[in-house]
Formats: C-alpha cells, sequence, structure tokens
C-alpha cells in the first residue's frame, strides 16, 4: 500500500513476530496439557510432548465437575444475550422515532449512564442485590449488564436507516410496534443485531467478576470461576490435593475450545461491529 | 391528550431500559455516594459519619497505593495500548495474499475474546519457572536461574500493563486498519512520484490520516484501564498484591472481603472521581471526544 519495499518487508517480520506471540504460547499451553503429570513438572523447553498423554484432562474431569458449571454458564449466556439485544431493540426503535418528544431526554439518560464504571458500584450493587434477595442465583448474572448504553446506540444508529413509510403514523398500540419492530426493523437491521449478539455471547461467557461477588454456592458457579479455581490451585486445601501443570493447562483448553468454535461463525459480526464501535466511539 | 395516547406506547416500550438503569446503576451509584459518609459495616449503615471515611483512606497507606497503582497501570496500558497497535495495522495493510492478511488477523484478534482467566493463565503456564521462556533463557545462557514473573515485584505492574496491550492489541488494530483501508490510494501514488520515502509517508500521510481514530481510541482505552479489575483480582498474590491492586479491587476488598462497607464505599467514590476528571480533562484535549 505504501509502496515502499524496505516497509514492506519489515510488516512481513513485524506481522510473523506478533503471530508468533500469540500462537507459541498457546501451543504451549496445548502442549503441557497433553503431558503426563511429570513431563509437566519438568523444566525444559518443550514444544512437542515426549510422551502424549490425555492424563491432564483425566484429572481434570476426575477431580472437578465442569459440567454444571458449564450448564449454569450456558443458560446465563442465553437468557442474559436474549435480554441484552431484546431491551436494546426496544431502546433503540424508540429513540429513532424522530418527532417523539421527550426522546433527547431519554437519550440523554441512556448516554450518562456510559461514564458511570461498573466497577464503581460493584459495592452497593451487591447490596442492592442482596435486598432483593437475587445473591446466589443465576438470575443475577443475567440481569447484570442487561443493557447497555452503547447496544442502544448501536441499534438506534440501524434503526435509523429503516426507511420512514414502514411507519404508520396514526394510532398504534405497543403490540403493533411490537410486529413491526420483529417483522420489518429486525430483518433490516440484522447485521446490527447480530453484532450485539455475538459480543453478549463472548462477554457473559467471560464473565468473571459479577459471579466472583454474587455467587458463593458451589452449585451456582460459573465456568470461569470453576477454571479459576483449577488454575490458580485456589482450592486445594492440602498439599496432597496439588493440581499439575498438564491438569490446569487441560483446563485453559477446554474453556478456549466454546469460543473457538463459535468465533468462525460470527467472525464477520465481531469484525463489523468493532468497526462501528470504532468509529462511533 | 391525543398526542399522549399516540406515544404513550413508544413510552412504554423504552420504560424498561430506564428502569433498569434507574435501579441498577443510578441507584446504586447514589447509595453509594450515600454510604461513603455513613459508618457501614455487615449489618447496614449504622449512623452518619460525615468524612471520616474519607480521612481514613486518605491516611492510609494502602490506598494511596492503590491510587498510584491505578494511576502507572492506566498510563501504561494507555500509553502502550494506543501506539502499539498502529504497528501492526500499518504492516497488515503492506500484506498481500489476501488469505494471508485474514488469517493473521483472525490470530492477533483472538486473544481479545478470550476471557482474563485464560489469559492469565497461558502466560503463567509461558512464563512460570520451568516453562518456555525461563527455559530459553537458560538454554541461552542469559539467566542462571529461572525468573519467578509472577511472583516478583519489579514484574507484577509491567507484566498486568504488558498482558493487557497484548490482549487488546488485534482489536486496537483492526479499527486501525479500517480507518487506514480510507486513506486514497491516490495521494500515496502522488508522494511516491515526488519520490517519498516510506517512512515519510507513514510521518505525513497515514498517521495524520489515523489521528482522529487514534484519538478514540485513546479516549476508549484510558478510560477502560481506570476501572483495571479481572486481571489485577487474578495477578495479584502474596508477593504482587501490594503493586497491582487497583482503587476497584481495593474497593472489593475492602466491602466484600472485610465488610467495611463505609470505607469500600469513599474508595468507590475516589474512583469515579477520577474517572470523571480524567474523561472531563480527556474530552477538552481530544476533540474527537464529542459523541
Amino acid at each position: 500500500m505504501l509502496r515502499s519495499k524496505g516497509i514492506r518487508r519489515l510488516s512481513y517480520i513485524l506481522m510473523a513476530l506478533i503471530a508468533l506471540s500469540m500462537v507459541v504460547p498457546f501451543w504451549s499451553v496445548l502442549v503441557t496439557s497433553f503431558s503426563t503429570r511429570f513431563d509437566s513438572l519438568d523444566p525444559g523447553l518443550r514444544l512437542w510432548p515426549s510422551l502424549w498423554s490425555v492424563e491432564g484432562y483425566g484429572t481434570l474431569f476426575a477431580r472437578v465437575n465442569l459440567w454444571l458449571p458449564f450448564a449454569n454458564t450456558a443458560l446465563v449466556t442465553l437468557a442474559g444475550t436474549l435480554l441484552h439485544v431484546g431491551l436494546a431493540m426496544l431502546a433503540g426503535y424508540v429513540l429513532a422515532q424522530p418527532d417523539l418528544p421527550g426522546r433527547r431526554l431519554i437519550g440523554g439518560i441512556i448516554l450518562l449512564t456510559l461514564t458511570i464504571p461498573s466497577q464503581v458500584i460493584l459495592v452497593p450493587q451487591f447490596i442492592l442485590f442482596r435486598q432483593l434477595h437475587l445473591l446466589n442465583t443465576l438470575t443475577a448474572l443475567v440481569i447484570s449488564d442487561a443493557v447497555s448504553a452503547f447496544s442502544v446506540l448501536l441499534m438506534k444508529t440501524y434503526f435509523e436507516q429503516v426507511p420512514k413509510e414502514i411507519l404508520e403514523s396514526a394510532r398504534m398500540d405497543g403490540a403493533r410496534h411490537l410486529r413491526l419492530v420483529w417483522d420489518f426493523y429486525l430483518p433490516m437491521a440484522l447485521p446490527g443485531v447480530l453484532t450485539i449478539v455475538a459480543f453478549q455471547i463472548v462477554s457473559r461467557y467471560n464473565m468473571f467478576t459479577e459471579p466472583l461477588l454474587f455467587i458463593t454456592e458451589a452449585d451456582k458457579i460459573t465456568l470461569q470461576i470453576a477454571l479459576n479455581s483449577v488454575i490458580a490451585g485456589k482450592d486445594t486445601t492440602s498439599t496432597s490435593d496439588f493440581i499439575a501443570p498438564n491438569a490446569q493447562m487441560a483446563a485453559v483448553v477446554v474453556a478456549m475450545v466454546p469460543l473457538l468454535i463459535f468465533y468462525p461463525v460470527m467472525q464477520r459480526y465481531l469484525v463489523k461491529g468493532l468497526m462501528v464501535g470504532g468509529v462511533k466511539g | 391528550m391525543r398526542a399522549l395516547r399516540t406515544h404513550l406506547p413508544l413510552y412504554l416500550l423504552v420504560a424498561p431500559v430506564l428502569i433498569y438503569f434507574a435501579l441498577f446503576v443510578f441507584y446504586p451509584l447514589g447509595q453509594g455516594v450515600w454510604l461513603s459518609f455513613q459508618k457501614a459495616g455487615l449489618l447496614g449503615p449504622q449512623g452518619f459519619v460525615g468524612l471520616a471515611n474519607y480521612h481514613k483512606i486518605f491516611v492510609a497507606r494502602t490506598v494511596w497505593d492503590a491510587f498510584w497503582n491505578t494511576l502507572t497501570i492506566s498510563a501504561g496500558i494507555t500509553i502502550f495500548g494506543t501506539l502499539l497497535p498502529l504497528l501492526p495495522a500499518i504492516a497488515l495493510a503492506e500484506i498481500t495474499p489476501d488469505w494471508l492478511r485474514r488469517a493473521l488477523q483472525t490470530t492477533i484478534y483472538t486473544p481479545y475474546l478470550l476471557s482474563w482467566v485464560i489469559i492469565i493463565g497461558v502466560w503463567m503456564n509461558t512464563l512460570s519457572p520451568i516453562g518456555l521462556v525461563n527455559s530459553a533463557l537458560i538454554a541461552l545462557h542469559l539467566i542462571d536461574k529461572p525468573v519467578t514473573f509472577f511472583a516478583s515485584i519489579p514484574w507484577a505492574q509491567p507484566l498486568l500493563i504488558g498482558q493487557t496491550v497484548w490482549k487488546d492489541m488485534g482489536f486496537r488494530a483492526l479499527i486501525y486498519l479500517a480507518a487506514l483501508m480510507s486513506l486514497d490510494p491516490e495521494i500515496i501514488e502522488a508522494a511516491t512520484m515526488d519520490g517519498a520515502k516510506g517512512w515519510h509517508k507513514i510521518r505525513d500521510l497515514v498517521l495524520p490520516h489515523l489521528a482522529p481514530v487514534i484519538g478514540v481510541v485513546f479516549l476508549l482505552t484510558l478510560q477502560g484501564s481506570l476501572h483495571t479489575f479481572d486481571s489485577a483480582y487474578l495477578m495479584a498474590n502474596g508477593r504482587t498484591a501490594e503493586k497491582v491492586t487497583t482503587l476497584a479491587l481495593f474497593a472489593y476488598q475492602k466491602g466484600l472481603l472485610q465488610f467495611d462497607l463505609g470505607m469500600a464505599s469513599a474508595a468507590g467514590v475516589v474512583l469515579l472521581v477520577l474517572c470523571l476528571v480524567v474523561a472531563a480533562v480527556s474530552r477538552l484535549l481530544v476533540p474527537q471526544a464529542r459523541l
């Protein structure tokens, strides 16, 4: 693009280095996870297991019940994503109405939430969830981040491009509005909707702070918390309960698999969304 | 009255969102500010104490540590996280077979999608005393005994900053790349005809073209980095805690582990004020900040 041989050559070298900084650590994780317990405790430059073994995976699944946390995460991801997209579409639709009195005020209130980082309100949110008896429920994880100003703005931007002729300006009740959103707005703004869906799935699956705060009962924990207890060895109570690196790295691999399956399917929207996000800031 | 009847369904449709923000964002925010003036423990608020919580946190060394940690970690993430991704962005635009460029894009974007649990797990493995990096350094005789990267005070902040920058590099690079694609090739063509060197084209054409986007990325990175929590929580251990405890992490520890809700809320308010001040200052400095 820049028509300079030197820069072109440097570009290949630079990209090779950056890509290697991503590939090599993940490869090393894979190799460790497929090593025997003994090998994984042995220092050395290992880029290939001296003996392929699924011992680590065996230890992982024998020691930790991952299915329940996985089911919890799947449930929270599904319900949370649906709720988030639904609410964002409703608010986006209303804000896209050109002549609604108070539209600017509503938009301003929603925008204001962008200035309040969720980490600032962690403690009072914990108190609120306790008052609402939502601690130790998956509902708490679904409600956290039920909608965001960013998603509302994204939907509004997409909905504003829908031709206005569809709108029957005369009296419409709520059900008619919902029909209209479902029949016309959703299909026409599908790329935007799928962008929000893609990012929601990723962020719900990765959710860490909220389950850390709101969930303490073992049967409600989510995948990331369960994996962290393995990787950080945090629930090791005695030295005999020591989890070797091969099992720890098996946990990392297991946690990545669902995302790596999902990634190619949704990649288009993940990239497209960040373009819109990057431009709109 | 007629107008109200026409618009009422619309207000009802947006009501759930407004109620959600009121109940789960604005109310906790207000309660946080209110609690910061209360003596509050596990049993809830026990009376107004004025500025006592603020006095307590400003004489406590740990809070000042958390305050400075937040600032240095945030500065590191913002500076490197804004500037370094320019390199892969410019480089990606040069890579020609389309499939190769797409493959590289996908590769460097992947860490952005992974959770902090995974990222820390991956680097703890690579940098462990028996891991790849230490083994390589020992094999090359650069060090005698392994460096305990994740349990050493001088490495704590660089590692936290480095991992964050590394995780988000692909994401930021793709934002820059998208902006770069709108640069008119004819301008480059003309500059080439005039005999401009590659570096000069980057300095005089590419960077000025990207300047507005760099401003936006700068703001996003700055605001995001001020509330560093997950990565700090996962990196903090007995050795490194004093270097990676940010204000957000401090508030969590005080409030939910030690049940001093008043002091935790005060730390939260300090963080909020810090965020608002930084947002206001950066909005003055960077014209793209206005939404």
